[in-house]
């Protein structure tokens, strides 16, 4: 039997899941030059968002996305104000040990709030599936898939035609100049900051119906996302597009092809990662590389 | 400046004794932190040696990891004692540490620190996947016969944790410590003064894998029992980089005292919260954030600090790196 359509369909899904799950992480880099250890528990915190209203009131995790959305931006600035504004200006190793120990706190008082138990919304569309011709198209992913691909556009939409997205583009391309033309930094990074964390957030909101979810989940999340970034380039939101789909293929071929592939697909990311830092570290089409 | 750096070498000196002296004394609890703390200690000074020279680890399970299972399966097939896993582990660690720092060639910053997290992620799967060595997510035993007494392992814990502070202490005698602190504060110049970044590179993070992987080996010793989980398990990076934080980063005393609260703090934690999951974990984060927002120097700054002493010059400055310190 040929694997071939159906690895195309399942890659493409995935890859438009990554696309939302990394582009977040790319957009408050390419804008603070910090890079998020949070992100992933960005996108766990809006997996149990999703889960305790679905399981509260039952209301559908896809109408409760945007309210969990705005309050993810919010808590995003806020945090950005108090802690990650501080040490812009600080070498790499406090930004890094700093939204890693923020990471940390999340996961643990998700890991206190919720119970390590796996658990997952199931939404009547979840496990639905339909053919088409050979292939089998899962009904969950594809609205995910959907919506991921939505929320993109609309941030590409948002960067390209307004005020806010043209202030974002040019102080990820020029600060300097960017400021000298009186765009307000510090809003602007918290905007970006806070507006990284609600993508992230959509993404664990659309993951909660995929499968199961866990406090734990947040930093091969992380990982996964990283991998995908460098491969595209740091900072470039183009390239965590492209990186996004290129790991979706490479993980589902893997699995497809690869004897016990399942269990190696998740080592495909750390490769790719390893790879890339080490053989082009400015990925596909990022900028040079300065530390 | 020199009373209070005697009565440094004097507390220093002191400290080791009684921490070497500790394990002649028969109190399996007490004996059982301070192992612990020995091997955090390890752990910790090694991260520090690379943070010294620019280098952000977030994979120091990694060389843990390696060590621990390089120590139990030469144990089991060549039924080799302590001493000489140990001392297997040790040339492992470095080899893998001089490999990681010539495939990293210079990368820096965040890049290095991924490179590391990808690391130990990517050895973790490959343990799990490959059952025939590491025994899978099953495990893998040490074989009963060959555990030497608790009390062996103490004190090798102990003259370990010493050994690897007084290699910390030779480093910041020698060469190796001013061209560590160039390459963190400006590589570029550092080359032009005649450093050699990536020989001297490959020195530290060799010197640090060794010694990471050595602490992991003598661990593996004392648990006698191994997974992926557990050898490359996240709290190993986050222990290794939160006790230098909280000690006092870039410090020699630093690790220490960090290594010493830390295992302080865990226990706390253990004891009145019970095993409530999640809580030493947050507070650890709650640490790291606090002392990075707050408290850059960790206790060690804050000890200083308090004495009204100005603080001690440090090293005799290269121009660039002077520039970097008189930054707020």
């Amino acid at each position: 039997m040929d694997f071939l359509p159906q690895l195309i369909v399942d890659a493409l899904l995935l890859g438009g899941i990554y696309t939302l799950m990394v582009i977040g992480l790319a957009l408050s880099f390419g804008v603070t030059r910090v890079i998020n250890f949070a992100h992933g528990e960005g996108v766990m915190l809006g997996a149990y968002g999703a889960y305790t209203v679905f399981v509260l009131s039952g209301i559908d995790p896809l109408v409760a996305m945007p309210f969990l959305m705005v309050a993810g931006c919010l808590l995003g600035m806020g945090l950005f104000r108090i802690s990650i504004a501080r040490v812009l200006k600080e070498p790499h190793v406090n930004q890094i040990l700093l939204t890693f120990g923020i990471g940390l706190v999340l996961q643990n008082a998700a890991l206190i709030a919720w119970k390590a138990d796996e658990r997952s919304v199931v939404p009547p569309y979840a496990y639905s599936s339909f053919e088409l011709g050979e292939v089998i198209v899962p009904g969950g992913r594809l609205i995910g898939f959907g919506v991921a691909l939505t929320l993109v556009l609309i941030l590409f939409v948002w960067l390209k035609r307004t005020e806010f997205g043209r202030a974002t583009r040019a102080l990820a391309e020029q600060r300097e100049a960017a400021v000298l033309m009186g765009i307000n930094v510090s809003q602007m990074y918290a905007l970006a900051f806070g507006l990284s964390v609600s993508l992230g957030v959509a993404t664990g909101v659309i993951m909660s119906f995929l499968g199961s979810i866990s406090p734990f989940m947040g930093f091969h999340i992380l990982v996964k996302g990283f991998a995908i970034i460098v491969l595209g380039g740091l900072g470039s939101i183009v390239g965590a597009v492209i990186g996004a789909f290129l790991l979706a293929f490479a993980e589902t071929a893997v699995s497809y092809y690869v004897p016990n592939g399942t269990g190696w697909a998740e080592a495909v990311a750390f490769a790719t990662l390893f790879l890339v830092l080490v053989l082009r570290p400015r990925g596909i089409i990022g900028q040079a590389v300065a530390d | 400046m020199t009373r209070h750096a005697h009565i440094t070498i004097g507390l220093g000196l002191l400290s080791a004794a009684l921490l070497i002296a500790s394990t002649f004394w028969d109190a399996p609890q007490i004996n059982n932190w301070l192992f612990r703390i020995s091997m955090l200690i390890m752990l910790a000074t090694s991260w520090n040696l690379m943070a010294n020279a620019g280098l952000v680890s977030l994979g120091h399970s990694a060389f843990w990891g390696v060590g621990s299972y390089t120590a139990i399966l030469a144990a089991n097939a060549l039924s080799g004692s302590v001493f000489t896993t140990v001392a297997v582990s040790l040339v492992v660690g470095a080899a893998m540490g001089a490999l990681l720092a010539l495939v990293t060639g210079s990368l820096k910053g965040i890049f290095f620190a991924i490179c590391t997290l990808a690391l130990s992620e990517g050895l973790r799967i490959s343990a799990l996947m490959v059952p025939e060595v590491t025994g899978g997510a099953v495990g893998l035993f040490l074989k009963q016969e060959l555990r030497p007494s608790q009390h062996a392992l103490y004190l090798f814990g102990a003259l370990a944790a010493v050994a690897s502070v007084g290699v910390a202490i030779l480093i910041s005698c020698s060469k190796l410590q001013f061209a560590s602190r160039a390459m963190r504060d400006n590589e570029a110049a550092a080359q032009m003064l005649g450093i050699a970044p990536r020989r001297q590179r490959l020195i530290i993070v060799a010197i640090s894998g060794a010694m990471a992987s050595a602490a992991g080996a003598i661990n593996a010793w004392y648990g006698g029992y191994l997974d992926p989980e557990v050898a490359f398990t996240l709290h190993n990076t986050i222990l290794a980089q939160i006790a230098p934080i909280l000690g006092g980063i870039h410090t020699l005393a630093g690790p220490v005292i960090g290594s010493v609260a830390i295992i302080a703090l865990s226990e706390a934690t253990r004891i009145w919260f019970g095993s409530m999951e999640g809580i030493s974990q947050l507070t650890f984060g709650l640490v790291l954030i606090v002392c990075i927002l707050f408290l850059p120097k960790g206790i060690e700054g804050l000890i200083r600090g308090r004495d009204g002493r100005p603080k001690p010059e440090p090293t005799p400055a290269l121009p660039v790196s002077s520039m970097k310190e008189a930054k707020p």
